[in-house]
């Protein structure tokens, strides 16, 4: 139709693809990473993170990077950090009365935020690292013996922070109508505006306890197009596992932790869009047994409450789900299977106790 | 079109004359339905010039022409809440005053076209009203409820002569298939376990679209292939609600039973008494639902509230396209469960299998539609190999789904509680949002006073908004952005504060359970009330 009128020709298309936002989530258990130590200690780690988190920066301008620490008790921001973008506010705000914004020296701004600045190094990267490195700095600073009790680490609050982040960062870029009235989005089928994926560098073993927050971000990921990526350095990491499948997301199994660059610039360099021209890493076997609610035993074959879900291992005590309480109808568990029924046995009459066989005649045979 | 005779209802509204004028023929039977118990009904010859409007106007023959004068016709030009400001001046004061005096709600509905967005005199845009539309779809009720998780839903859609009307855009009938499609996407998102049937009403017969089934792949190809169909014939509920009888008859006792009508016409055509197929629905325990697109009709709402147990919810008309989607999604929950004889709740035997790879990469049927695939689930019974979840063993019966499915219904049995609003007096405490880092406004200086008066007044009107801005976790105390607290409580379900800081998880029996998420446990240990 356009052809027609030539309108085409104003039509103003943009070839640029969708900004790429890599939120990374590190596990950062200093237990873990402490058995880590001999093949991989942390410091290298982020330095090969850092590595990648410019990879990804260096393909587009318009690209974004967040980087979230899953400590042992808690889920840190490590960039963008609260007080970076204070720091970056007052600028914005200092505006004169014509509107303008006060221009200030470059060198002086740089001198502040980042001590380590030199000439040979792309200022946004510098930023980053500076970033990244003072609040593991931080956060390991603050990190106490208590803190140590626990083994597993938040990796729910990790990933929810890292998917609000992706939402926002859509949310800017599309236009407000279709918020309001899509502010439950079903329609699924549009591309997002922001191409979003997490990819969590994992050290440590899924906790049941977080299961269902897990559970409850990996489908939200997976509602907003997001892809969920795992390189497990270490531990059993099952949710993630399914989080990756869920989501069409990469799971690698490291064997090598030492060679973790590598692992990132070639399993997990390329962004949703590119992945469906290429071969991906595939998932093999993905384990969806899970665990029961009452002795916590894995199994693969379970009972379950029709009101609350709960998961059982073997039909509760006087039939009363341990969750909810309800009495439960056991169905026809443990009846004998449906098949034909039994055949009436022809009874024989024997009379009189005797073998003698029966006549038509209701008496029997005058005895002489 | 089936010749029964138009049997409908003649016990409702027999005051209504028949109408004069012999083009009215075929909408006579309307005036049989009670009428004008919504506004919506006003609406409806609002926008239709030319089909429903005679039905409105059926009491009033001779005035008919005079009404649709200039007027009526430029009602199309209201614009905003006060409709007095956009009539023109010269408008007759008739009978019709009183209810000129309070608007009606189709006045304040917002198309599109009429939607300007209130600019305040600095030129900033006033985006109060916006957000306390979102915070009130936000705000529910938290209380954990025991809710029925396996359904068994049929959608009805209306695909009668009523549906080609072009008062919801693009047409009645096209609208409803685009946002039947986005049904089936959402009801099997929000309802992994659930089984659901398409059914159609056209020419006076039911039709049946698609079959009770798990898979909305199939729903959404069968709703696809509608796109080419005319609405054309009479609607008839009673055919409709005999083939949802038969479709549900096989539905476990432990499920529930529903039926969800997508309502455009204000007839139904039907062969016998609709009364006694609605006592048979009682006695099979169906909840039906209906959402009507024209006016209300008081079998309908009969309908409704009879087979819900005196609730009168669950009938509702829409009254504009963004309305109507509200209302049709909002079938997607899983309805709350009245009485502890509504459902018999029991334990099912689930089977929770591995995904595997056939051995040595070689491929190999399925059990379930004979087809060579290489990977699959292995029933954990039987080992037959099935190639989709959730499904049932073709080979022994047992009910295999993935742990992920029941993991998504968790959120409806234990939602997540609402935020509350944050004054300027604690706002200082927190400088930017705690999930997306976005930084918030900064509170007001005491003696700023041109901020403060021009801010105050608009902000205190809208309802739920918070004047600074941030939106706060009862249990975690962080605050948060609006877009945060509307992804947070429609997306993801988790409190992102309460997911970060690990307080002393409690873990136990039910640990999984009880894990601080500020998920409403009103009850402490998380047993659900029931309803009523």
């Amino acid at each position: 139709m356009d052809a027609v009128d030539v309108s085409e020709h104003y039509e103003v298309t943009s070839v640029d693809s969708p900004p790429s936002l890599l939120s990374i989530v590190i596990d950062t258990n200093p237990r873990a990473w402490a058995a880590l130590e001999s093949r991989l200690s942390l410091s290298q780690a982020l330095s090969n993170i850092l590595v990648f988190v410019n990879a990804h920066l260096a393909f587009s301008n318009t690209n974004q990077v967040a980087v979230i620490a899953a400590h042992v008790n808690r889920a840190v921001w490590l960039y963008p950090t609260a007080a970076a973008a204070a720091a970056q506010k007052p600028p914005a705000a200092a505006r004169d009365h014509s509107g303008d914004v006060q221009m200030q020296d470059v060198s002086a701004e740089t001198n502040n935020s980042s001590s380590s600045a030199s000439a040979n190094k792309y200022p946004q990267f510098a930023q980053i690292e500076s970033s990244v490195f003072s609040s593991i700095q931080s956060l390991m600073a603050e990190t106490t013996v208590q803190d140590l009790d626990q083994y597993t680490t938040q990796l729910s609050g990790a990933l929810t922070l890292a998917l609000c982040r992706i939402n926002k960062a859509s949310q800017a870029l599309s236009s407000s109508d279709t918020t309001l009235s899509n502010a439950a989005p079903v329609n699924s089928t549009a591309p997002p505006p922001v191409k979003g994926r997490i990819v969590v560098i994992s050290v440590s073993d899924s906790e049941p306890s977080q299961y269902i927050p897990t559970m409850n971000a990996v489908f939200a990921a997976a509602h907003n197009q997001v892809a969920i990526d795992t390189i497990a350095l270490a531990g059993d990491s099952t949710f993630l596992q399914q989080a990756c499948f869920n989501t069409n997301g990469i799971f690698l199994k490291a064997s090598n932790p030492q060679g973790l660059l590598t692992y990132l610039m070639f399993g997990l360099i390329p962004d949703t869009e590119a992945r469906e021209s290429i071969i991906t890493p595939a998932h093999d076997t993905v384990d969806f047994r899970t665990a029961c609610f009452c002795h916590g035993k894995v199994i693969d074959t379970g009972f379950v409450c029709s009101v609350c879900l709960s998961i059982f291992c073997e039909p509760p005590e006087n039939a009363e789900c341990l969750t909810c309480g309800t009495v439960l109808a056991l169905g026809n568990y443990g009846a004998k299977p449906a098949v034909l029924p039994r055949k009436k046995k022809k009874k024989k009459k024997i009379a009189n106790g005797s073998g003698r066989e029966e006549t038509g005649s209701a008496t029997g045979t005058p005895k002489p | 079109m089936i010749s029964a005779a138009l049997s409908i209802i003649t016990a409702f509204n027999s005051s209504a004359r028949p109408p004069s004028n012999s083009s009215h023929q075929s909408h006579s039977f309307v005036s049989y339905f009670s009428r004008i118990k919504s506004p919506s009904i006003t609406r409806s010859s609002h926008f239709s010039a030319t089909g429903s409007i005679q039905f409105a106007m059926a009491d009033s023959d001779g005035e008919y022409v005079a009404d649709m004068s200039d007027d009526d016709i430029m009602d199309h030009t209201v614009t905003d809440g006060d409709p007095s400001a956009a009539r023109p001046k010269g408008s007759k004061p008739s009978k019709k005053k009183r209810d000129r005096n309070g608007s009606k709600a189709w006045e304040q509905s917002k198309r599109t076209w009429e939607t300007d967005l209130p600019e305040e005199d600095d030129g900033m845009l006033n985006l109060a009203g916006y957000e306390a539309e979102r915070r009130r779809r936000l705000l529910r009720d938290t209380t954990p409820l025991q809710r029925g998780i396996i359904r068994h839903l049929v959608l009805v859609l209306d695909m009668s002569f009523a549906m080609a009307e072009k008062d919801l855009l693009p047409t009645r009938h096209r609208l409803t298939l685009s946002y039947a499609a986005a049904f089936v996407r959402e009801y099997f998102e929000q309802n992994p376990i659930s089984q659901l049937g398409i059914v159609g009403m056209r020419d006076g017969v039911a039709v049946r679209i698609s079959d009770m089934g798990g898979n909305p792949a199939e729903h959404l190809e069968r709703l696809r292939e509608l796109e080419g169909q005319d609405p054309q014939g009479n609607p008839s509920l009673q055919n409709a609600l005999e083939m949802c009888r038969g479709a549900l008859f096989h539905a476990p006792s432990h499920g529930t039973r529903e039926v969800l009508i997508i309502y455009g016409a204000l007839l139904s055509s039907d062969p016998g008494d609709i009364h006694d197929t609605i006592s048979n629905l009682i006695a099979d325990r169906i909840r039906v639902s209906v959402v009507g697109l024209s006016a209300q009709v008081a079998i309908c709402a009969e309908l409704c509230s009879r087979t819900n147990a005196g609730d009168e919810s669950q009938y509702n008309v829409a009254m504009d396209e963004t309305h109507y989607k509200e209302l049709f999604l909002a079938a997607t929950t899983p309805p709350v469960n009245r009485t502890k004889e509504q459902s018999t709740s029991s334990l099912l035997m689930m089977g929770f299998p591995s995904r595997t790879l056939a051995p040595g990469g070689t491929t190999s049927y399925c059990a379930c539609h004979s087809k060579p695939c290489r990977e699959g689930y292995l029933c954990t019974r039987c080992s037959a190999k099935v190639c989709r979840l959730p499904s049932e063993c073709p080979a022994c019966g047992l009910t295999l789904i993935l742990s992920t499915h029941l993991a998504r219904s968790y959120h409806h049995l234990f939602p997540l509680r609402n935020w509350v609003e944050v004054p300027w007096a604690e706002a200082g405490q927190s400088t930017a949002c705690f999930s997306c880092q976005s930084p918030f406004q900064e509170p007001p200086k005491p003696n700023r006073e041109k901020g403060k008066d021009e801010a105050a007044p608009a902000k205190a009107s809208a309802k739920g908004v918070s004047e600074s801005g941030r939106y706060k976790c009862q249990v975690c105390g962080n605050h948060f952005c609006i877009d945060c607290d509307v992804f947070a409580h429609m997306v993801i379900h988790n409190c992102p504060g309460c997911q970060s800081q690990s307080q002393a998880v409690p873990v136990g029996v039910d640990g999984v359970m009880a894990e601080a998420n500020g998920n409403g446990h009103a009850n402490g240990d998380g047993v659900m009330v029931i309803d009523g």
